[in-house]
């Protein structure tokens, strides 16, 4: 009979090209956080308001009495304020713990010693929060769309607001990409993942209690760049071709929401390491 | 000579105003390497230097002939265990594992099957369902030796990786860093302990203050390390019991007790480490959980070696 080798066997199968590593990293943490019930209700209960406008559109599109619940444009931007709420609440669910978690448990010098370079590894954590976060925005709202035109049995409506399609996918991946960088920025701060989701929800209500009392001083809202939701939903205004609700120029906007960006990444640049070191 | 598996040219690493790396020019050839220092030399420097953790302030190093810095690919070749503890405890020793040996480019079905592989060479496949916040020190050294094996590196990289094991989970770590260096693979192991060094390989790089102080045979070093005494702290279910069983041997020169522990001071450290191990084996002077050596006996080599 022959004897097999039981000893250690060198691996000879496919790897994954080099590159790839991000989607190890993203994969495993959407994993997690679809394993944990009370995420699950959170995600469910941001898909509340889908729901809810389906049904308004089953019934303008199939009973001509209901017309006054048909969408339009605005409908499309209104949905997207709703969903602040739950895009507030999976940023600090999701993001909060994401890299401040490795830090505590020293998990990235050993993840930085596999070959995945600091990039891929930020990658990776923001695919986890952008993904989540896209499932409470970019994916709902298309699907609204879809079933517009399943229930009306027409694309009218789609090819009367031909711009809405560009203008949801805009507008999400703006909202989701400054809440993703600057969530994941804040977590490479700190080794608590507490801290950084006070932290996080701190900076959005101090900003927007701060614009809210120039606001009342003055009288005017030229100041609303002050505040990050403000920020975002000037540029949504734009977006979506409704009147912007602020003076401020959404030009500033644009430019605060970038600089916001760019912070963030340069932040996660210097706090991304295998080793810390201190001077 | 063949080619080696580490050069480092005129590497250096300053933290600030301190200076971890000091002008280090080295080549690491094939085979087991053991890195010796007291705390403090600059050994885990010079690992996470060549594991591409940290970017030289100057000079340049190469493993396996490749550029580290900025060159992930060349990490499929590497395995690192890092001397921190890195986990989540919440986290079953197999899960953890499985993870980062994807990281390693293996498709998740064979990660899975890899990592079950190495936990059972590091003996720990009983425990690998466990959550690892339940493991003892030993148990979390192997998990993270065997998270550094499991893709079957070329080059492994330890850092202090018996720190805080019982005497047969020392044994089998060596066992296995042996096994490995003859089945063609490169190791450079650090440790401040000489003996452990002494029982992997004869080879040595002797670091201090950020330099390296000497390379070659490790017997010329032993020579005058058996002048000074070396001093085991032992942590055991009955120091008392232990302490009288090997006091009875005259290599043991001074003993005293701590809180669960007993430290021991010999001047024959291969004997004494002998005796302790197959006292552990036969369990016949109770469970004896840690072993640990200071490195005072180490710090006055060096102190004789830089007059």
């Amino acid at each position: 009979m022959p004897i097999h080798d039981q000893s250690y066997r060198r691996y000879g199968g496919r790897r994954n090209e080099p590159g790839s590593a991000w989607l190890v990293i993203a994969a495993a943490g959407i994993r997690t956080l679809l394993g944990r019930k009370l995420f699950l209700a959170v995600m469910l209960a941001a898909w509340g308001q889908f729901f809810v406008r389906a049904v308004m559109f089953y019934l303008s599109a199939n009973f001509p009495s209901m017309n006054v619940l048909a969408p339009s444009a605005e409908t499309f931007r209104q949905f997207f304020d709703f969903q602040e709420i739950f895009v507030l609440f999976v940023t600090v669910y999701v993001g909060s713990g994401l890299i401040a978690n490795d830090r505590r448990s020293n998990a990235l010098q050993i993840y930085l010693s596999k070959p995945l370079s600091r990039a891929e590894y930020v990658a990776g954590k923001l695919g986890v929060l952008a993904f989540f976060l896209l499932m409470v925005t970019l994916a709902p709202a298309l699907a609204l769309l879809v079933l517009e035109a399943m229930f009306s049995a027409s694309l009218d409506f789609l090819l009367g607001n031909v711009f809405l399609l560009p203008a949801i996918t805009l507008y999400a991946v703006m909202e989701v990409s400054l809440a993703s960088f600057t969530m994941l920025a804040l977590s490479s701060l700190s080794t608590s993942a507490r801290y950084t989701a006070m932290l996080y929800a701190g900076a959005l209500f101090f900003t927007a209690a701060v614009f809210g009392i120039l606001r009342g001083a003055t009288g005017s809202s030229m100041l609303a760049w002050l505040s990050l939701r403000a920020n975002v939903e000037q540029i949504g205004d734009v977006i979506f071709r409704v009147p912007p609700r602020f003076e401020s120029p959404w030009g500033l906007s644009l430019l605060v929401v970038a600089a916001l960006i760019g912070l963030s990444v340069l932040v996660l640049e210097r706090r991304v390491r295998g080793v810390e070191v201190v001077t | 000579m063949s080619a080696p598996v580490v050069a480092a040219d005129r590497l250096s690493k300053w933290y600030g105003q301190v200076i971890g790396l000091n002008d280090v020019s080295v080549e690491v050839g094939p085979g087991v390497t053991g890195l010796l220092g007291p705390n403090g030399a600059g050994k885990s420097t010079l690992l996470k230097l060549i594991t591409g953790q940290l970017k030289p302030s100057k000079g340049a190093v190469r493993v396996l002939g490749e550029p580290v810095w900025g060159n992930p690919p060349l990490f499929f070749r590497v395995g690192f265990c890092p001397e921190q503890d890195a986990f989540y405890e919440r986290m079953t020793g197999l899960e953890w594992v499985t993870a980062l040996v994807g990281l390693n480019g293996l498709p998740e079905a064979e990660a899975a099957e890899a990592a079950r592989r190495a936990l059972d060479t590091v003996d720990l496949l009983d425990a690998a369902d466990r959550k690892i916040g339940g493991y003892s020190k030993g148990m979390r050294q192997r998990v993270k030796l065997a998270q550094a094996i499991a893709h079957d590196p070329e080059l492994l990289v330890l850092d202090e990786p018996l720190a805080g094991m019982d005497p047969i989970a020392r044994r089998k770590v060596i066992r296995l860093i042996k096994e490995r260096a003859a089945r063609g693979a490169s190791v450079l192991v650090s440790s401040h302990i000489l003996h452990e060094i002494e029982a992997m390989t004869a080879t040595i790089l002797l670091m201090h203050n950020g330099r390296i102080l000497a390379e070659g045979n490790v017997h010329t070093i032993r020579d005058l390390i058996d002048e000074h005494p070396h001093q085991v702290r032992v942590r055991a279910d009955d120091p008392r019991g232990l302490a009288r069983a090997l006091v009875a041997h005259d290599d043991v020169l001074k003993l005293q007790f701590e809180d669960g522990a007993v430290v021991l001071e010999t001047n024959r450290p291969d004997a004494f480490y002998a005796r302790l191990t197959e006292a552990a084996a036969t369990g016949a002077l109770g469970g004896i959980h840690e072993v640990s050596s200071p490195d005072d006996n180490l710090q006055a080599v060096f102190d004789y070696l830089v007059k």
